[in-house]
């Protein structure tokens, strides 16, 4: 059995990537590339490089798993302390397949949920940086119903729809934007849900979205959002910035300037 | 949708009378999960379009109950259109990721009470 960790593995084939693929940017030339993986029905591993390292795995022309350096592995869902992020998590990937059809509904929809939101979240990272594919791998890992399969279609839309979001939050917070609490004195009391909170305590120097996402094991696109609404709320502030709710016009504010609806609107054009 | 296995697990809420369109959400990212929709909907929302509302009309309340601070949480939401209701509720409050369900239903055929209940009942269900 290999010593090798997957990451390793992972590292060592995106190194090996060939120097005439880049593609600088153009990430529509990688996701050419996935839709002729998918058109054949491919099954294997596309390894990325750029930024940061990675791989796409594929099975049956259908993504079922992909990971980043710089985005979380997936982790079993957590509950309690856990969700809070004060006790430690196993790290393993989540089992999936046959125990997901004796669990209730609720706990069923987590559970895909685990593998699917990193692999999404990997896959955002993957395409949004200037990245270069090497040669496609055609193997059988990984193993048989780990994942549930996603169509790459339903994949791109969701990666193009993600990446207009951050481009609407990019004025005010990036996944890398340094992050620090802030106590407005005009405003004692506040109410968070149990995500902002674990964000909140653990937000120390240097904190960014994405640092935050990796102690929590959680998506580093959902942890920017987070954060942005807790910009909005005025209780962190990026350094340099004015904080939210002491700014001048509302306009300025983080909360004028996301919106879900307007990132479908923009997806077939240009961001506002 | 993102997780077709997922589709049927919005089953029940078909029966609601005036039924045209059902999403599950995730609250957290704005990912449409899963959708069910009436065989004559065409002309209805597009189920992309109506989720990123349900989960931008969420995000606003959110961050106003953020502010008023009054240790409530949001339970539902119903939003009267001219032709159809809007109806929003978290399955499963403060679960991590938060899950929303979206119906939208007939107004004309659609007794609100009715529909409000039957929601209601289907995130008990859902979450026990």
């Amino acid at each position: 059995m290999s010593q090798v960790t997957k990451r390793s593995r992972v590292q060592r084939l995106a190194d090996s990537v060939l120097p005439g693929r880049t593609v600088g940017g153009y990430a529509n030339l990688i996701e050419a590339r996935l839709r002729k993986l998918a058109a054949t029905d491919s099954t294997g591993m596309l390894p990325l490089s750029g930024h940061g390292d990675g791989a796409i795995f594929f099975r049956g022309g259908q993504v079922v798993y992909a990971e980043s350096t710089r985005t979380p592995t997936p982790v079993r869902r957590s509950v309690g302390l856990a969700a809070l992020g004060l006790v430690a998590t196993d790290a393993s990937p989540a089992s999936h397949g046959a125990e997901l059809v004796a669990m209730p509904s609720l706990d069923r929809l987590f559970g895909m949920l685990a593998l699917t939101e990193p692999t999404i979240d990997a896959i955002t990272e993957l395409l949004s940086n200037e990245s270069r594919y090497a040669k496609f791998r055609p193997s059988d890992y990984p193993a048989a119903g780990q994942a549930s399969p996603l169509s790459i279609e339903a994949v791109l839309t969701e990666v193009d729809r993600r990446r207009h979001v951050l481009r609407q939050l990019a004025p005010a917070v990036t996944a890398d934007s340094p992050v620090v609490r802030f106590a407005p004195r005009d405003r004692p009391r506040f109410q968070v849900s149990a995500s902002q909170w674990a964000l909140l305590v653990r937000t120390g120097a240097g904190s960014t979205p994405r640092s935050l996402a990796m102690t929590l094991g959680r998506s580093v696109f959902g942890t920017t959002i987070e954060v942005y609404r807790l910009l909005a709320l005025g209780l962190l502030v990026v350094p340099g910035h004015a904080p939210a709710i002491t700014s001048g016009q509302p306009a300025q504010r983080p909360a004028a300037v996301m919106s879900f609806v307007r990132a479908l609107s923009n997806a077939g054009g240009g961001d506002a | 949708m993102i997780l077709p296995a997922a589709d049927e697990l919005l089953a029940p809420v078909m029966a609601i009378d005036g039924f045209r369109l059902a999403c599950l959400i995730d609250g957290s990212t704005g990912m449409v999960l899963a959708t069910r929709e009436f065989q004559e909907n065409q002309d209805g929302p597009a189920p992309p379009t109506a989720a990123a509302g349900a989960a931008d009309v969420i995000n606003a309340l959110t961050l106003l109950n953020g502010r008023l601070a009054t240790g409530e949480n949001l339970e539902d939401v119903m939003v009267t259109f001219s032709d159809s209701f809007f109806m929003v509720r978290p399955v499963g409050l403060d679960q991590q990721p938060q899950i929303l369900l979206l119906v939208i239903a007939d107004r004309q055929r659609t007794n609100l009470a009715m529909a409000h209940r039957s929601i209601r009942d289907f995130c008990a269900s859902f979450t026990s």
